[in-house]
C-alpha cells in the first residue's frame, strides 16, 4: 500500500493531475454495525489519460465513482479534482455517464443532450448549436427528434455520452456504460468511445468488470479487490494507439488480461 | 382470412345493441316497464329536453367542482405522501384501506353536514374521486427510477429543478391514470348521491321517474348519464395521449429492459 502511494506521488509530479484521491475510506452503517466498503484508496489520474478501474461485483467501484462525481460523500480521506474538492456535483468540471441509459424518456434526443445546459439558462440557439455538434460527434445525425424508446441500446448510450460531453467538462466519469449492451454492440461502442476520446482528449475514468474492455480501452488499469474494496494493482497498458480489434489476439493483450484476472482471483 | 378491424367491430356491436333496444320492445317480448324502445326514450328526451338539460347542467356543475377537489387534493396530498417517507409510512396504509371502504355509506352523514343541495354531492363525490388520484400520485412519485434523479443531480440540477424537470414529468403517466379513474368516480359519486337524496340533477330524474314508474323517462336519464360518462372518458384519453406522448411505447420497453428480462415473443400457433 505504501508502495502504491509512492507511485501515485511520483505520477502526480510527472504530469499534472486531473484527479487525486488520498487515503479515501468509506464505511456503511449496516444492520450489524458499520460495514467497510472502501479501504485506504489513493490514486492519481493525469490529465488526458484514460484510466479504467476494474474489480469484482460489489467491490465498491461504483461508490468510488459516485464520490469522484460529488454525488456521495466518503467517510474519510480527500478527493481533489483539478485541485479543488468535490463537495457536490459540478458539471463544469465532471460529466458522468451512467450504467443504464438514464435518458429521460419524455424528452427527445436533442432535448436530452441539452438538458444540462437548460438547467443553467443557456440560450436556446446556443443549446441547439452545441447539442447538434454533440449529436454529430457521436454519429447520430438525423436522430435528434426521436424519443429514447425509438433508439437501440447502443444509440441510447451514444446519446448519454453526448449529454456527458455537452458542457465540455475536462473530466468524464463512466460507470459501466456498456454493461447492458450485447457483446457485439459493446465492442463497437468501446471503439467509438476511443474515437470520441481521441478527438476531445478528456480525462476519462471508466469503470467495468470486463477484463477485455479494461485492457482494450485503458492507458492505465487500476485493479480493485473484492469487498472491502482496495486498489491491489496498477497496470500500464503499453499497447499503441489507435487500438485495433486485432490487438486483442496478441500476446501482450493476453498477458495483461491474465495479470488482472490473477489479481482479482487472489482476493475473491 | 383477413382479421376485421377492431374499431369497426366495436361500432358494429354498438349499432347492433341500439337496433336490439329498438326492436325487442316492439316484439312485445319485454313489457315497456322493463325496457321502453329507443325511439320512445328519445322522444321523451326531446319533449322534456329543457328539464333534462337543466338537470344535466346541475350534474355537470357538481361533477366539475368535485373533480377539482378530487384532483387538487389528490395530487397535493399524493405528492406529499409519495415524496416524504415519514408521511408515507404514517398515512399510506390508512388511505389504502379507506379506499376499500364503500364510502357511499357515509353519504347520509354528508347530507346532515351539507344539506341535500349541491354541496353534499360535491363533497361526497370529491372524496370518492380523491382516493385513486391520491394513491396513484403517491405511487407515481415513489416509483420514479432513482437513476433519473442521480443523473439530474450529476448535471447540477437543484432541488426545485429536480422536482419540475424530473419528478413531475416522470410521474405524469401514473398521475394521469389516477386522474382518469378519479374523474370517472366523481361522476359516479355525484349521480349516486343525486339518486339517494336530491331535488335536482340527472340522478334525481332517475329516482323521481322510477317512483312513478315512468320507464321511458328513467331510460332517458340513463342515456344522458351514459353519454356524459363516455364523453368524459374520451376527453380524458385524448388529453392523456397528448400530454404523455412517450408513455405508451416508452414505459413498457423501458420497464422490460431495466429488469433485464427477455421480452416474451408470442410464437405463432402451428398451422
Amino acid at each position: 500500500m505504501q508502495h502504491l502511494a509512492n507511485v501515485s506521488q511520483l505520477r502526480a509530479q510527472a504530469g499534472e493531475a486531473a484527479i487525486e484521491v488520498e487515503g479515501l475510506s468509506h464505511t456503511y452503517a449496516g444492520a450489524n454495525g458499520s460495514v467497510p466498503a472502501l479501504v485506504d484508496i489513493s490514486l492519481s489520474v493525469r490529465k488526458g489519460r484514460f484510466v479504467v478501474i476494474v474489480g469484482p461485483s460489489g467491490c465498491g467501484k461504483t461508490s468510488l465513482l459516485m464520490m469522484l462525481a460529488g454525488l456521495r460523500q466518503q467517510t474519510d480521506g480527500a478527493i481533489l479534482c483539478h485541485g479543488q474538492p468535490m463537495p457536490k456535483p459540478d458539471p463544469e468540471r465532471v460529466g458522468v455517464i451512467f450504467q443504464e441509459a438514464s435518458l429521460f424518456p419524455w424528452l427527445t434526443t436533442l432535448d436530452n443532450i441539452e438538458f444540462p445546459l437548460s438547467l443553467r439558462g443557456t440560450s436556446r440557439e446556443e443549446r441547439r448549436r452545441r447539442s447538434q455538434a454533440m449529436l454529430s460527434l457521436v454519429g447520430l445525425e438525423g436522430f435528434g427528434e426521436r424519443y429514447p424508446h425509438e433508439l437501440s441500446g447502443g444509440m441510447k448510450q451514444r446519446v448519454s455520452i453526448a449529454r456527458g460531453l455537452v458542457q465540455d467538462p475536462p473530466v468524464l466519469l463512466m460507470d459501466e456504460p456498456f454493461a447492458a449492451l450485447d457483446e457485439q454492440t459493446r465492442m463497437t461502442m468501446g471503439h467509438e468511445l476511443l474515437r470520441i476520446w481521441s478527438t476531445t482528449r478528456k480525462t476519462v475514468v471508466f469503470i467495468t468488470h470486463s477484463l477485455t474492455e479494461a485492457v482494450y480501452l485503458a492507458d492505465e488499469v487500476l485493479v480493485m479487490s473484492a469487498r472491502p474494496g482496495r486498489i491491489i494493482d496498477h497496470i500500464e497498458v503499453e499497447l499503441p494507439r489507435p487500438r485495433t480489434y486485432e490487438m486483442m489476439a496478441t500476446d501482450v493483450f493476453g498477458r495483461l488480461r491474465d495479470r488482472i484476472w490473477q489479481q482479482i482471483r487472489k482476493t475473491a | 382470412m383477413r382479421r376485421p378491424d377492431p374499431a369497426a367491430v366495436r361500432w358494429m356491436i354498438l349499432a347492433a345493441l341500439l337496433v336490439l333496444w329498438e326492436v325487442v320492445p316492439l316484439t312485445g317480448a319485454l313489457p315497456e316497464l322493463f325496457l321502453p324502445s329507443l325511439s320512445k326514450t328519445l322522444t321523451v328526451l326531446y319533449i322534456d329536453r329543457h328539464i333534462y338539460f337543466a338537470a344535466l347542467l346541475v350534474t355537470l356543475y357538481e361533477v366539475a367542482l368535485s373533480m377539482l377537489i378530487a384532483c387538487g387534493l389528490g395530487i397535493l396530498i399524493g405528492a406529499l405522501v409519495g415524496g416524504l417517507a415519514m408521511l408515507r409510512e404514517l398515512l399510506l396504509p390508512v388511505f389504502s384501506s379507506l379506499y376499500a371502504v364503500p364510502i357511499v355509506i357515509l353519504y347520509p352523514v354528508f347530507t346532515a353536514w351539507f344539506g341535500i343541495g349541491s354541496s353534499s354531492k360535491i363533497a361526497f363525490a370529491g372524496i370518492y374521486g380523491f382516493f385513486p388520484v391520491m394513491l396513484s400520485t403517491a405511487a407515481g412519485i415513489r416509483t420514479i427510477d432513482p437513476q433519473f434523479l442521480l443523473a439530474a443531480r450529476s448535471m447540477g440540477a437543484t432541488l426545485p429543478q429536480q422536482i419540475t424537470r424530473v419528478i413531475i414529468p416522470a410521474s405524469l403517466p401514473t398521475v394521469f391514470a389516477g386522474l382518469r379513474l378519479g374523474g370517472a368516480l366523481t361522476i359516479i359519486g355525484v349521480v349516486v348521491a343525486e339518486m339517494l337524496t336530491a331535488s335536482a340533477g340527472i340522478g334525481y330524474l332517475v329516482t323521481l321517474n322510477r317512483t312513478i314508474l315512468d320507464s321511458p323517462r328513467v331510460f332517458a336519464a340513463i342515456l344522458a348519464i351514459l353519454v356524459l360518462s363516455i364523453a368524459y372518458y374520451m376527453l380524458a384519453r385524448a388529453l392523456e395521449s397528448r400530454m404523455v406522448v412517450w408513455q405508451s411505447a416508452g414505459r413498457r420497453q423501458q420497464q422490460s429492459s431495466s429488469r433485464g428480462e427477455p421480452v416474451a415473443v408470442p410464437t405463432p400457433a402451428a398451422a
